[in-house]
């Protein structure tokens, strides 16, 4: 199992190479570059903004030069410097931006994922258990709502109620006068006061998701012969059904386990922009829609890096689960 | 066993039992699962409205119409009651008209004097069209007595477009074309997970390092740079047919990564190795022995793909992408839905949320009960 | 008025009047006598604890007294705005308000002076000598003076690293703007020509070079004076001096600029909590040294301060708006699609509906691609009476109900009528709905063979459709062009719509590909600062044709040759650009409307409905009705410095 974990630690460094290629390269593949968004940006809002300027920050930005020398100048700058450049749109080195973000995004997304789990495993374990029963069309019913209705959507229907029936601010994460306050107790507090409404809203879908994998695969389990046979050993049902059918249901979310944060971070983009989340999300969505090349490349390949290494935990964990599978 | 009973018919033999066919047996087991035939009826039925959309859609789902933006939803009335007291079976609506408050700008809709009513026939004449983009025709389901009336079952949208017929022809769009994708990326992950698992080393290492790869990879400008490079000559369907195709491109990897779990627990499993030993083919092993004891999950992984294929239309337009207008599908129909205007003033245009959840449940229970009546180990 | 507070006289209600009256009898009896000036009560406090110099030394000699919209305000209070997250930094530029040498008055009638005195200029307009106020400090308490100007004029402006190409409102005949000090306070600007419209470039938003960059502090960061600069540069991870200098001191349209709290500047409020990644809410602070004020005498601005809120999303900006959440808005809600939201909500939120003026020519427009890519269409669309059976085919009043909810009013393009270049063909020629006219024409024009679905083809084969492109940023232009492809259909003309994200919008529209451009079409009140849909001039917005643009600004060489017309109207647009007298000028200008009227490129919709926009009932001195365009940087122009809560 070391020699397989270390050469698959190993692999990742050309893995990680070849990916930041493709990535800077696909990154500017939609046409025009950072300064044709830049302009069409200040047209949209009945602006203008000589021709001469623009032509001028093309330079400025060395846009003008050919990608491979951008990627070889902004890669030798990581690898050598541990300078991920700089980006266009905000004026300021890249690492700056993404370490403000990444924190608040790894709240929310762990808050979200424990949210999710809590709910949907009980309630898939239910439901496969209680096949057919009144309770599990009701879940069904609501999984499925909940799985239809797109996120976005949702989100604006909560907050519009929200707004013209309770007349709550709830937008952000933080009530203004906490957006920009240092850390301290009254803006966690203000902070948890915020939270609900995104934690729902993105949780909601993905727990549908996980009631109806969670309660398809223990069906698969429960009529296997082996649970019929420790049943008719007379396995208490709690003990029988945690002991075996439980801990091999689990095998689908363990494989695509260490996926959740690269997900959480990339996905739900959309959500946190009509929620105004200060997360990951809406800047890596902006940063690629202007072509912020810097910011947005130096996001992917962290999202790149947490898919690998997360892959390579979600495998040790197979093994760790279901001594069944092996590697080698 | 109350199956066997149940197949006996008077005077049959016993040997007519035993050899009735797989599928039969199948059919059998799944008509006893009520939700499930009712699914597949419903199911039948959506196809069957797509088909027939532009007979089955009252008008024109392009017609926009300034004197009724808005229009709430009308009652379909039968009995028609006269003055003097006598009725009649004739179907109609009350009708509306829209008045705008001059300081707010917002439309109202007040009954007619007198109760006035649109009478609507069956097989009525209305919009023309040309039936599958052939038959000239201009029949519809139901239709307005009188030529230029209009009704709306399901309110109108902010064009003053007809939300029945939009939905009708959206289904269309959507239960084809919206499901090719799901069909590719289903085929895709299982095929691709299923070899990784099974044979495990070399294969199941380049496997994952390809699912790590294209996980890695943004989409949002693969999706921007698509949009730019689709030539303008192809029709909207013809370009969205390949946008889905692509995202199913993408969509497998997470159906693969599971597929390929489950193998690698089962491939140590003696009916594996027994069926190993028996000199059975290896695609026989994979696809007909192992795959069947994930049936569950992949019923649910298709049951959950459809609403997210249906629904991944709804943030591609965000990037401009997605159906274009005229092209109508139910996404496209939620997708307008977005704004704080409809939810306020016209709840009805979410409509087409409630036809992708029926359609979901739809599947999902003819889903689990297929998957019910193919499971040997089931009571 | 030290006097009075000393007393321990509670600060502003009583002494303001006092100033008031005191400041009137002053003026009155002795000019030039010290005058007694009111300030905000929390930079009083700062005084009297000294840290702050007295408002009398604080403000210059001769303040620019600005006459309150209503009436002369109380001080205190924070104006909450919404913003964008993406690149939105304008939204603060035109809060605060373009603090150039120049301002339009608030009711955008004349040009006014603002951070200079005044102004005269020669006979033939190509010297402009203005004239700064004696003792006016930058927001850091240092004198602003010729010095800076010319800071700009001389070391930034001609410098190739800073600017590529200059900003060509400084070039006139190929000539750099020159300038030089006539005494500390007293600053003569040269052109190479003729340069009538000088002071209403330095009006417009983009028109602040000249007093954006405050010496003292910016010049550490130019090669000329700097000692330190490699240092400096390192530090802050930038490769050039330019690009340092626009860090620290910022640029017209720049995100920088309100980033570095240390920049120096002229502005009513200055950064506090800066515009950088990620911020979630960006906040501006009085400037003490504020150079306007009441004509009670009292400092500028009212409010404490400016706040805004970063949001994702422009659905989410309506949301706060009738939550009550926003003091002032009108980015992002100003379509009147949200009236009848807004209006709902009113008492709720606290707030009065604005309906402002816009300065645009038509709501929405066809931008009719005169290089169309396909050869057959262009043949078309260059043949008269091919675009007058388009206009003819559509139904603006249907148009106008649904997408504008009645509010505008059917109309083609041009000069608003109230304007005095007001051109009557341009602005009403063929907007009725005469579908048996348009067809008259189309098959007049030898377009009789149609296809199986009723669409006419070309002599030679071909559907006639045109490609449209709209951004889906703008859900209105989309609406239109989804009831104009049904009305066009009973003309036999097909229309496709392209919708796309916005810089592909852009990206297609520069790429020449594309026949029909949709968009706002500007120049209905400020025609002459907006020429962009008469003349091809704007690189990226004058779609009737970018070759042609193309060919215009590189003076033949690259692009397209326009049709006569046009070619006419660029001939008359440079002399008019150097047209010293007025009459004169505005008679090449009804010229170039003619040839505009009669070639017939931009199809319009309707007159704008008014733009909305939400104040608090008690925010006072707003102008209500105020103009909604660039130019004006609304609600800048308004001067936002002389709003007031009313309590």
């Amino acid at each position: 199992m070391a020699r397989y974990i270390f050469k698959r630690l190993l692999a990742t460094i050309p893995f990680i190479f070849l990916v930041s290629l493709t990535v800077f390269v696909l990154i500017q593949l939609p046409p025009g570059d950072f300064v044709t968004s830049y302009a069409a940006k200040a047209s949209a809002n009945g602006e203008t903004i000589d021709p001469a300027t623009l032509d001028s920050m093309r330079v400025r930005y060395g846009l003008d030069q050919p990608m491979l020398t951008q990627y070889f100048t902004w890669i030798s700058g990581i690898i050598l410097h541990g300078d991920f450049g700089y980006s266009f749109e905000w004026q300021a080195p890249v690492s700056s931006l993404i370490g403000e973000r990444m924190l608040l995004t790894l709240v929310l997304s762990l808050l979200t994922l424990a949210f999710t789990w809590c709910i949907a495993l009980p309630i898939g374990i239910y439901s496969a258990v209680k096949k057919y029963s009144l309770g599990d069309y009701v879940f069904t019913l609501i999984g499925f709502i909940g799985l239809a209705v797109p996120n976005f959507l949702f989100g604006l229907i909560l907050m519009y109620l929200a707004v013209v029936y309770f007349g709550q601010d709830v937008t952000g994460l933080f009530s203004p006068e906490f957006a920009n306050a240092p850390w301290s107790w009254a803006r966690v507090a203000d902070l948890m006061q915020h939270l609900w409404i995104p934690i729902i809203i993105l949780g909601t879908s993905s727990a549908a998701s996980l009631i109806r994998i969670m309660r398809a695969n223990l069906i698969d389990q429960l009529y296997q012969p082996y649970v019929v046979t420790a049943r008719a050993k007379g396995l208490k049902e709690v003990t029988l059904l945690l002991r075996y059918p439980i801990r091999l249901a689990l095998n689908p979310f363990i494989s695509t386990l260490g996926w959740i944060l690269p997900h959480l971070v990339s996905g739900a983009v959309i959500t946190s922009i009509i929620l105004n989340l200060p997360t990951a999300g809406p800047l890596l969505y902006q940063s690629l829609l202007s072509q912020d090349i810097y910011l947005s490349g130096a996001f992917l390949l962290l999202l790149c890096l947490m898919t690998v290494i997360g892959t390579l935990l979600s495998d040790i964990l197979l093994v760790l689960v279901d001594p069944r599978i092996r590697f080698d | 066993m109350t199956l066997a009973v149940e197949a006996i018919a008077p005077g049959a033999t016993v040997a007519k039992i035993a050899y009735a066919s797989q599928w039969r047996l199948l059919w059998l087991r799944f008509k006893r699962h009520r939700l499930a035939v009712i699914g597949l009826v419903l199911t039948c039925l959506v196809y069957f409205i797509a088909l027939f959309a532009e007979i089955i859609a009252p008008a024109d789902p392009e017609r926009a119409n300034s004197r009724f933006v808005y229009h709430p939803p009308q009652a379909l009335h039968f009995i028609d009651t006269s003055a003097e007291g006598g009725w009649s079976l004739r179907p109609y609506v009350y009708a509306y008209t829209m008045k705008r408050d001059p300081a707010t700008l917002k439309q109202l809709f007040v009954p007619d004097a007198g109760g006035r009513k649109t009478y609507l026939r069956f097989f009525g004449e209305g919009d023309a069209y040309q039936l599958w983009g052939v038959i000239p025709m201009n029949i519809h389901l139901l239709a307005p007595e009188k030529a230029g009336e209009t009704f709306y079952l399901f309110g109108s949208d902010r064009l003053g477009r007809d939300m029945l017929s939009r939905v009708v022809y959206g289904a269309r769009t959507t239960m084809s074309i919206g499901l090719v994708g799901v069909i590719i990326s289903v085929v895709l992950g299982i095929f691709l997970g299923g070899i990784s698992g099974y044979y495990g080393g070399k294969i199941d290492w380049v496997i994952q390092r390809l699912v790590e790869y294209i996980l890695s990879l943004p989409t949002i400008p693969i999706w921007l740079a698509l949009a730019a490079a689709l030539p303008k000559g192809w029709s909207p369907i013809l370009q969205y047919f390949t946008i889905t195709a692509i995202i199913s491109l993408v969509g497998w990897t997470e159906l693969a990564r599971v597929v390929r779990g489950r193998f690698l627990a089962m491939r140590a499993e003696p009916f594996v190795t027994a069926a190993r030993l028996d000199g059975a083919r290896e695609g026989r092993i994979i696809f007909r022995h192992m795959l069947p004891s994930l049936a569950s999950h992949i019923i649910a992984a298709v049951s959950l793909a459809v609403p997210t294929m249906i629904l991944a239309e709804t943030a591609l337009s965000f990037l401009g992408l997605g159906l274009q207008p005229p092209a109508i599908s139910w996404g496209v129909l939620l997708k307008e839905a977005q704004n704080i205007r409809s939810i306020a003033a016209a709840p009805w245009v979410f409509i087409p949320g409630g036809a992708v959840i029926l359609m979901v449940l739809s599947l999902n229970f003819v889903g689990d009960g297929l998957r019910d009546a193919a499971d040997p180990y089931s009571q | 008025m030290v006097e009075f507070a000393k007393l321990g006289i509670r600060p502003m209600r009583h002494g303001r009047m006092l100033a008031a009256a005191l400041a009137l009898q002053v003026g009155l009896l002795a000019p030039g006598l010290a005058q007694a000036f009111g300030e905000a009560p929390p930079l009083k406090q700062l005084v009297d604890a000294g840290k702050l110099p007295p408002v009398d030394q604080r403000l210059p000699k001769t303040p620019q007294v600005i006459t309150p919209y209503e009436r002369v305000g109380q001080y205190g209070g924070v104006i909450r705005q919404a913003m964008r997250g993406d690149g939105d930094y304008n939204a603060i530029l035109r809060a605060v308000g373009a603090q150039g040498l120049t301002r339009w008055d608030i009711k955008f009638t004349e040009i006014v002076p603002n951070v200079a005195e005044g102004w005269t200029t020669n006979a033939d307009k190509s010297e402009y000598t203005f004239k700064l106020r004696p003792g006016m400090k930058w927001s850091d308490g240092q004198p602003f003076t010729a010095d800076d100007i010319l800071f700009f004029v001389q070391d930034l402006l001609p410098d190739k690293a800073f600017f590529q190409s200059p900003p060509p409102r400084y070039v006139v005949n190929g000539k750099l703007m020159t300038g030089e000090k006539i005494d500390d306070n007293t600053v003569k600007l040269t052109f190479g020509g003729p340069y009538r419209t000088f002071p209403e470039e330095m009006a417009a938003p983009v028109g602040q070079h000249p007093v954006l960059y405050a010496k003292h502090y910016c010049k550490q960061f130019h090669p000329k004076y700097a000692t330190n600069l490699d240092e400096l540069m390192k530090q802050n991870n930038v490769k050039d001096w330019a690009a340092l200098m626009r860090l620290k001191c910022g640029d017209i349209e720049v995100p920088s600029r309100w980033a570095n709290l240390e920049r120096p500047t002229l502005d009513p409020w200055v950064v506090k909590e800066p515009y950088k990644g990620g911020a979630t809410r960006i906040v501006l602070e009085r400037n003490p040294y504020f150079w306007q004020v009441d004509t009670a005498g009292n400092q500028l601005p009212y409010t404490d301060a400016l706040q805004f809120t970063v949001f994702g999303d422009v659905e989410t900006i309506l949301l706060a708006a009738i939550n009550g959440q926003l003091d002032l808005q009108i980015r992002y809600l100003n379509a009147i699609s949200n009236k009848p939201v807004l209006s709902e909500n009113m008492a709720k939120g606290a707030y009065t509906i604005m309906e402002m003026k816009d300065l645009n020519a038509s709501s929405a427009g066809l931008m009719v691609n005169q290089t169309s890519p396909n050869p057959a269409l262009r043949t078309l669309i260059r043949t008269p009476g091919f675009t007058k059976a388009l206009s003819l085919g559509m139904d603006r009043s249907e148009i106008n109900e649904i997408v504008f909810l009645g509010g505008g009013t059917p109309r083609q393009i041009g000069p608003l009528e109230s304007h005095r270049l007001y051109n009557k063909q341009l602005a009403t020629q063929f907007i009725e709905h005469d579908v048996k006219q348009a067809n008259a024409i189309l098959d007049g024009l030898g377009l009789t063979k149609k296809d199986g679905q009723g669409f006419r083809l070309y002599p030679q084969g071909g559907r006639i459709s045109l490609a449209a492109i709209v951004s889906i940023g703008s859900p209105a232009y989309i609406e239109v062009l989804e009831l104009i492809r049904k009305q066009w259909a009973e003309i036999g003309v097909e229309l496709l719509i392209r919708s796309s994200e916005r810089s592909l919008f852009y990206d297609r529209a520069q790429n020449n590909d594309y026949d029909l451009s949709v968009d706002a079409i500007t120049g209905g009140l400020d025609p002459t600062q907006e020429v962009r849909s008469v003349l091809v001039v704007h690189p990226l917005d004058s779609r009737q044709s970018i070759p042609w643009v193309k060919w215009y600004t590189s003076g033949g060489k690259v692009g397209e040759e326009p049709s006569e017309s046009m070619k006419q109207r660029l001939a008359l647009f440079d002399k008019w650009k150097v047209e010293p007298d007025e009459a004169k000028a505005d008679d090449i200008y009804r010229q170039i409307l003619q040839l505009a009227a009669d070639a017939f490129e931009v199809i319009g919709v309707a007159q704008p409905p008014a733009q909305l926009g939400i104040r608090k009932n008690n925010l006072r001195n707003v102008f209500d009705t105020m103009p909604y365009g660039w130019t004006y940087a609304t609600p800048g122009g308004s001067l936002p410095q002389q709003y007031f809560y009313a309590r």
